[in-house]
């Protein structure tokens, strides 16, 4: 019963993705229209494009691209958020400009900061950069700040110094909150990524997907949709295992429905 | 929290925001950018206020606005509408798990040019953009919301003999709600910064159409106008919601 069940939690997705490009295939079937080619055609034309070296280029540059943002993000809004939200002065200090940042679509800024840097790496990294740490810093702040101060009252009466007791007892304790912002700021890292190459349109994913757009290239524009939703799906996979490896203990060990039905 | 700390925690919170806007004027008005490129802030203010008299402006933040605002109520109704479900019907919960974490991760943006040629160049492709990206943090905070409310309320409402059926809208829908606003909050943030690189991408109006033809014509000034627009706008939409917040969780313990 129990090997049923777990077998059927791994394959569900599964199920559920075949379900969708049997309803896309459907669709299009009905439809029939130019613009809309069924899944089969799409699928069939991913291995030319991974089997092109230049496009395999572009996609693991914007890859590279995405892994630098993102770890640089993570490195400097962890300890930001922390100290947000275990002191009041700092808060108060960074949190109206979040809150006038936040809602600026980062990759809007790509065409100013074009303008600055060059159409290169460093202004792609950094429009990165400032999309995923915002909500880093947003759920560290709101992890740190949840921390049960009787916690942190033993910590220091055993004599932990403030930059011990942030490390060993307020990073775990926010740890499961941290995360949630990390996946939030993993998919906003690929959103930012694809319209950001859309509008730079030098290289990488989003620029081929968008090209292929502008020259009717149907099936490659569906073949890289694709490709960069399994992206989105395989890296969300990759950080839902660390993350329940890390925060297992915070989580419940069974579910339980709500029964009134 | 008395007034006094609250007056002076504002004021701490100015600083930064001053802070950038004096480095941004120093920049400019010590010739380290060329105003092609970095335009002062006064520059960039005045245009601002004298854009936002002028009536095409106006319908540009109506378009954009109209955007939103349709694609995050889609996103609302049906976010809320699937996770209510998906918590209370183990059938329909088994059916929406896989399917959510299938479609959540991924990129909506790389969806667009699918909706463009399926739903035209017009508001239907956006609108519908937004409401999948702003969907899922509102559907995920519904469901968790809903599926954490206390058996014990539900015992208690059966108890006091309320049919089944209104359990859902009497007891759950209300404990769900802090959960529920905190993924509108999450989904209304996502809906500004969609709907704005939407109408980057391909349209005739919007704000966002006006950020990429300034940039088409290097007109430094003009970019920053619809960005500081959107910026106040999502920072107006959000205390809207914040005041929706506290008015339906007067009751609640904490908002």
């Amino acid at each position: 019963m129990m090997l049923v069940r777990t077998l059927g939690a791994r394959l569900a997705p599964l199920l559920a993705c075949l379900g969708l490009l049997g309803i896309w295939q459907a669709a299009a079937l009905v439809l029939n229209t130019d613009s809309f080619p069924p899944a089969m055609e799409a699928i069939r034309a991913i291995p030319s494009i991974l089997g092109d070296k230049e496009s395999l280029i572009n996609i693991l540059a914007s890859l590279r691209r995405m892994a630098v943002g993102f770890s640089l993000a993570v490195a400097v809004s962890i300890p930001l958020g922390l100290m947000m939200g275990r002191s009041r002065a700092v808060a108060s200090f960074f949190n109206p400009l979040l809150m006038v940042t936040y809602p600026v679509p980062k990759a809007a800024l790509m065409p100013i900061i074009m303008l600055w840097l060059g159409v290169g790496e460093i202004a792609k990294i950094l429009v990165i950069f400032l999309g995923v740490s915002l909500p880093v810093i947003y759920h560290s702040f709101q992890g740190a700040k949840a921390v049960e101060e009787k916690m942190l009252w033993s910590g220091a009466a055993m004599g932990l110094s403030a930059a011990q007791r942030m490390i060993r007892i307020v990073l775990p304790a926010a740890l499961p909150e941290i995360l949630t912002g990390c996946r939030t700021g993993l998919v906003l890292a690929l959103i930012t990524m694809v319209t950001s190459e859309m509008i730079a349109r030098q290289s990488g994913a989003g620029n081929i997907l968008f090209n292929a757009l502008d020259m009717g290239q149907y099936d490659t524009v569906y073949a890289m949709i694709i490709i960069i939703g399994a992206m989105g799906i395989g890296l969300d996979a990759m950080f839902e295992k660390l993350r329940s490896r890390l925060v297992r203990w915070s989580e419940p060990g069974f579910e339980i429905p709500l029964s009134f039905a | 929290m008395n007034a006094r700390a609250v007056t002076s925690d504002v004021l701490l919170g100015i600083v930064p925001i001053a802070l950038l806007v004096a480095l941004w004027q120093a920049i400019a008005s010590f010739g380290y950018a060329p105003a092609t490129l970095l335009p002062p802030p006064g520059l960039v203010f005045m245009r601002l206020a004298q854009q936002l008299l002028t009536g095409t402006f106006q319908q540009e933040i109506g378009a954009t606005l109209f955007r939103l605002f349709a694609g995050f109520s889609i996103a609302v109704i049906l976010g809320v509408t699937v996770g209510l479900a998906a918590a209370a019907s183990p059938a329909v919960n088994a059916v929406v798990r896989p399917i959510v974490r299938v479609l959540a991760p991924l990129p909506k943006v790389a969806l667009y040019p699918a909706l463009l040629l399926l739903l035209g160049f017009g508001h239907e492709s956006k609108i519908t953009l937004v409401a999948a990206d702003a969907l899922f943090p509102i559907l995920l905070s519904t469901y968790y919301g809903a599926s954490m409310v206390e058996q014990k309320l539900i015992w208690s409402a059966m108890a006091a003999g309320t049919p089944r059926r209104q359990i859902l809208f009497k007891v759950v829908l209300p404990a769900a709600v802090p959960s529920i606003l905190t993924g509108c909050r999450i989904g209304l943030v996502i809906s500004c910064i969609v709907v704005f690189l939407a109408e980057m991408i391909t349209s005739t109006d919007g704000l966002g159409h006006l950020l990429v033809t300034a940039a088409r014509t290097f007109q430094a000034v003009d970019m920053f106008v619809p960005l500081i627009t959107i910026s106040l706008l999502g920072l107006i939409l959000n205390g809207l919601l914040q005041g929706l917040r506290s008015y339906l969780l007067r009751g609640f313990p904490e908002v």
